[in-house]
């Protein structure tokens, strides 16, 4: 067990439970034959402004070079298949192994039917649970003998499902023959489906003992309403009313070829990825299905506070978030500079309520847009005895961004962090390839990250704010608390209409 | 200015095929290994493939270092790192390194502490400076410490005090062992962290941060000589420090099972934890155990996951890990019972494998799944300068083989399945282990709400 000094990712982001589809923040990636040119910044000496605040000083004598990098990313080969596959392979012989995906749009848990939810989730973890031909044991032994991965999702609320695996290049058409199987012979065997219901019971159970999950849960509710959106988790009862015929029927009707994409990245040519596809992937025809299309989230509802009871809790878990916007809105790049100065790390949520305050040991904000409005949130676990004084500093910076434009050095820094990530994104192929993935799921034009940049450093601080003042207007904020309810509700009661529930969801007053 | 990347290989390999390709053997990492006048040792190796690096500064500092009435102090020391030194302000060190599109943390386990960045390649010297001005010069003030005391008290809360098993751990530990240097927690207790001050501070400064004390890795796009020359302009004259006390890591031999029952107001299953007594990292057992566990739990092919979880339904999930410490570790079993299922039937379930890997047969795949797992996680730490950078300064400052990157994974290759049988039989018995049963406390005595 190790302890560091920042959250981790997985500690501090709550938020990665309620985030739906894909925000993908710059900050993954990879390439050879990358290029990277200066992008040339005012160099900041001694005497520029401080970003606010009591517990950070810049002596500002550090070696800092005061050229960003600018990273080109390399662009995948495309091509389109007789059967509606797109094809995208981002070639890197750097390392002999292989990484694919293949994304399957309308296979999501977004098309659930209602009292099913959870059956696209379902359907596609039960795909590795066995095909006409291999035993559910018998993937797993062939798979992880040759130290290859492959995995089926949906999540809950997104509207496609995901294939995805890799494997060192000499095993890499096993394991493209596995998949081809998986994808296309899945057998929804009776008893598979028993065990796997008998496991995901257990997680249903374990999952109500942690308060990021419960946080998440009625947030998403809060702020989605009864949207797809919204969805967090299946319930035992959906989980009763899903059977393997549903499963085996909602397969036939999704997985189909016409809107997908089959994306590879690593060892791997344009000409030899077509050559397994041809080889594997023949029998996946066709099928005459048109592009499901999804709705935005409906307007949120009247402004309250809600508090989920946990007793035992030695802190609360809260947020404060909101809806958000499309991922093709063009003020993605500003949310996305002015989410970084208050939420980003060493931001000024971390930089007042944890290094100034001790409130907490981490703290932040997040967005996810997608092809429908996606929410905002920022988020946090405190002691329980200064549960208010943080939610009052955290509703505080964000309101001192609505009211006050961003100093133009603090602005700089933001832009200049969001911007310098990509060069650590040429590392990883396969992180790139989820750039790429974005422009195609998004339809974002060819050249979108080429000019990402360049739109990134031209935001404003006038922008930075109007963002601010739009997204996080006061009457759009909703906020979840979760904790000891004997100590915290008359906090919350405060800040407005409280609902309380417990940690069953079951509502108590 | 302009960075060229090279082209690596790209449009000069054959077109993959798909196809019966044979297996390449992965390539050595190649670096150079040097010793500063003051102790310090500089471990380079040069990668060209994208335009980072990465830093690994590992100190010889761990929970194991710390007295009675002083746990937590080193993972807390760690927080007073990124305080500020003489030319460095509060909070300055990270601020510059996010706000330059890199990334960084510390970490601190029982056995060292360790503080990293991955930064793009023109920021070498930024890196390099604010590691030395913070080994030769750290701020150590009261308000400092009082600052970073809450945050981590706040991260105790919510990695243990208010999670559900966060106790689990601590208890199996503080059974299990009986030489304080590894029965108490890297997080601490509170009342010990309450009571550090700032004398402990500077006392542990000057015996554990010196140079000769440390190992400082770096892997990326940068050339080797150069760098050296950089580290010794940056790192050269901070002075060396007499060499900090030997730790004691003597553990006395287990003679008998420990077990006890732990109640858990936040836990909503039951969950048993099993810990047996093995070797040090260093022992010839590290990989036979490693080998083993992967066998018991590496993935679905696993026999808990096939035996305990797929046809018994016992358990959401069940998993081994053997520890690699510098000190006695322990191979750890941990599993949480089904809803309607007991501790009893998933206790006698987890013994019944252990039973079976001695004395039964060991297949062929079960060992050639250990080796292709090892070869494909060096395949994936030469994908990420960073794990490369901890991989050989960790390597140095432990066992003092760096090269252990490019041997470990030939060396899991070696392990025949008579060898994991004789370490099951040697280590993983009743005597030698130690038992946790945690247990939801009932609903009723939780409260109304």
């Amino acid at each position: 067990m190790s302890k560091g000094t920042l959250a981790s990712a997985a500690i501090l982001a709550v938020a990665a439970i309620a985030a739906t589809a894909a925000t993908k923040s710059p900050g993954r990636g990879l390439a050879a034959g990358a290029r990277t040119a200066a992008l040339r910044f005012a160099p900041e000496q001694g005497g520029a402004p401080q970003p606010s605040t009591t517990q950070m000083v810049l002596k500002r004598k550090a070696p800092v070079s005061s050229e960003v990098l600018k990273v080109k990313l390399p662009h995948p080969q495309e091509a389109d298949l007789p059967n509606g596959l797109h094809l995208m392979v981002l070639e890197d012989h750097r390392l002999p192994q292989v990484t694919f995906q293949i994304i399957i749009p309308g296979a999501g848990g977004y098309f659930d039917p209602a009292g099913q939810v959870g059956l696209a989730t379902y359907a596609a973890s039960m795909m590795r649970e066995g095909t006409t031909t291999r035993t559910s044991p018998q993937i797993s032994e062939t798979l992880e003998t040759i130290a290859a991965s492959l995995n089926v999702t949906a999540s809950l609320s997104g509207m496609s499902a995901s294939m995805s695996g890799s494997a060192l290049t000499e095993d890499f058409d096993k394991l493209m023959e596995l998949a081809a199987d998986v994808l296309l012979n899945p057998g929804f065997d009776a008893g598979e489906w028993d065990r796997f219901k008998a496991r995901t019971r257990a997680g249903l159970v374990q999952q109500r003992a942690n308060p990021g999950f419960l946080a998440a849960e009625t947030f998403n509710r809060v702020v989605f309403g009864a949207h797809p959106a919204s969805r967090v988790a299946p319930t035992a009862a959906s989980l009763d009313a899903i059977t393997r015929e549903g499963l085996a029927a909602f397969y036939r009707a999704h997985y189909v070829p016409d809107h997908a994409v089959a994306a590879f990245a690593g060892d791997i040519s344009l000409a030899g990825a077509r050559q397994l596809i041809d080889a594997r992937l023949a029998g996946w025809k066709k099928a005459g299905a048109a592009m499901p299309t999804v709705t935005d989230p409906p307007p949120m509802g009247v402004p309250k506070v809600s508090l989920v009871a946990r007793p035992g809790s030695v802190q609360t878990t809260l947020y404060v978030g909101t809806q958000s916007m499309r991922r093709t809105d063009p003020d993605y790049a500003a949310l996305s500079v002015v989410n970084r100065v208050l939420g980003g790390t060493m931001g000024r949520l971390f930089r007042h309520l944890r290094e100034e305050k001790g409130y907490t040991y981490g703290i932040g904000s997040a967005f996810s847009a997608t092809l429908y409005r996606g929410s905002w949130t920022s988020s946090t676990s405190v002691r329980t005895e200064v549960t208010e004084a943080a939610l009052t500093d955290l509703l505080a910076e964000i309101a001192e961004l609505r009211d006050t434009p961003v100093p133009d050095s603090e602005l700089a820094d933001a832009k200049r962090a969001i911007v310098g990530s990509f060069a650590r994104d040429l590392e990883n192929p396969q992180q790139v390839l989820g750039y790429y993935l974005d422009n195609w799921t998004y339809r974002l034009p060819a050249d979108y990250w080429d000019t990402y940049p360049a739109r990134v450093m031209a935001v404003t601080a006038e922008q930075a704010q109007a963002a601010a003042r739009k997204y996080w207007a006061p009457d759009r904020l909703r906020i979840v608390a979760v904790g000891d309810a004997t100590k915290i509700t008359d906090t919350l009661k405060k800040q407005g209409e409280l609902d309380v529930f417990d940690a069953d969801g079951k509502r108590l007053q | 200015m302009t960075i060229s990347l090279r082209r690596l290989a790209a449009g000069l390999c054959a077109a993959f095929t798909g196809l019966g390709l044979a297996a390449a053997p992965v390539r050595k990492i190649q670096f150079t290994d040097t010793r500063l006048k003051n102790g310090l040792r500089v471990i380079i190796s040069e990668d060209h493939a994208a335009p980072v690096f990465s830093i690994a500064v590992s100190y010889n500092v761990g929970s194991r270092d710390e007295r009675k009435g002083r746990t937590g102090f080193a993972h807390l020391f760690e927080h007073m790192m990124f305080k500020g030194s003489e030319n460095v302000g509060q909070n300055e060190h990270p601020y510059l390194m996010f706000m330059n599109g890199g990334t960084m943390n510390g970490t601190t386990n029982k056995d060292r502490t360790l503080y990293y960045e991955t930064l793009p390649a023109n920021q070498l010297d930024l890196a390099l400076f604010l590691e030395a001005d913070r080994m030769r010069s750290l701020a150590i003030t009261k308000d400092n410490l009082d600052n970073q005391r809450n945050a981590v008290q706040e991260e105790r809360r919510l990695s243990v005090d208010n999670q559900p098993y966060g106790r689990t751990f601590e208890a199996l530990e503080d059974l299990a062992y009986e030489n304080f240097a590894y029965e108490h927690s890297v997080i601490g207790s509170m009342a010990d962290l309450s009571a550090a001050s700032v004398d402990d501070v500077t006392a542990f400064f000057k015996t554990y941060y010196a140079p000769n004390n440390a190992v400082v890795g770096i892997v990326g796009d940068l050339d080797a000589k150069a760098t050296l020359a950089k580290v010794q302009k940056y790192f050269e004259a901070i002075p060396k420090q007499p060499s900090p006390p030997a730790v004691d890591m003597t553990e006395p031999p287990q003679t008998e099972e420990r077990r006890m029952t732990l109640e858990d107001p936040l836990a909503r299953l039951p969950r048993i934890d099993i810990a047996y007594k093995v070797p040090p990292g260093s022992s010839p057992d590290t990989d036979p155990l490693s080998v083993l566990a992967t066998i018991l739990s590496g993935g679905r092919s696993s026999r808990f996951y096939e035996s305990i979880v797929r046809q018994k339904q016992l358990a959401p999930s069940a998993s081994a890990s053997s520890d690699e410490t510098r000190g006695p570790g322990l191979f750890n079993v941990a599993a949480t019972a089904a809803p309607g299922k007991t501790l009893a039937e998933l206790e006698a379930a987890i013994d019944a494998e252990i039973a079976r890997v001695k004395t039964g047969p060991i297949e062929a795949w079960e060992i050639e799944k250990a080796r292709t797992a090892a070869k494909r996680s060096l395949v994936t730490s030469l994908g990420s300068s960073l794990s490369r950078a901890t991989l050989l300064a960790e390597n140095a400052l432990f066992y003092d083989q760096p090269d252990r990157i490019n041997t470990q994974a030939e060396n899991i290759a070696k392990v025949s399945a008579a060898d994991v049988q004789r370490v099951a039989r040697q280590y993983l018995v009743k005597t030698g282990r130690t038992v946790v049963l945690t247990v939801p406390k009932p609903a009723a005595a939780r409260g109304g709400l």
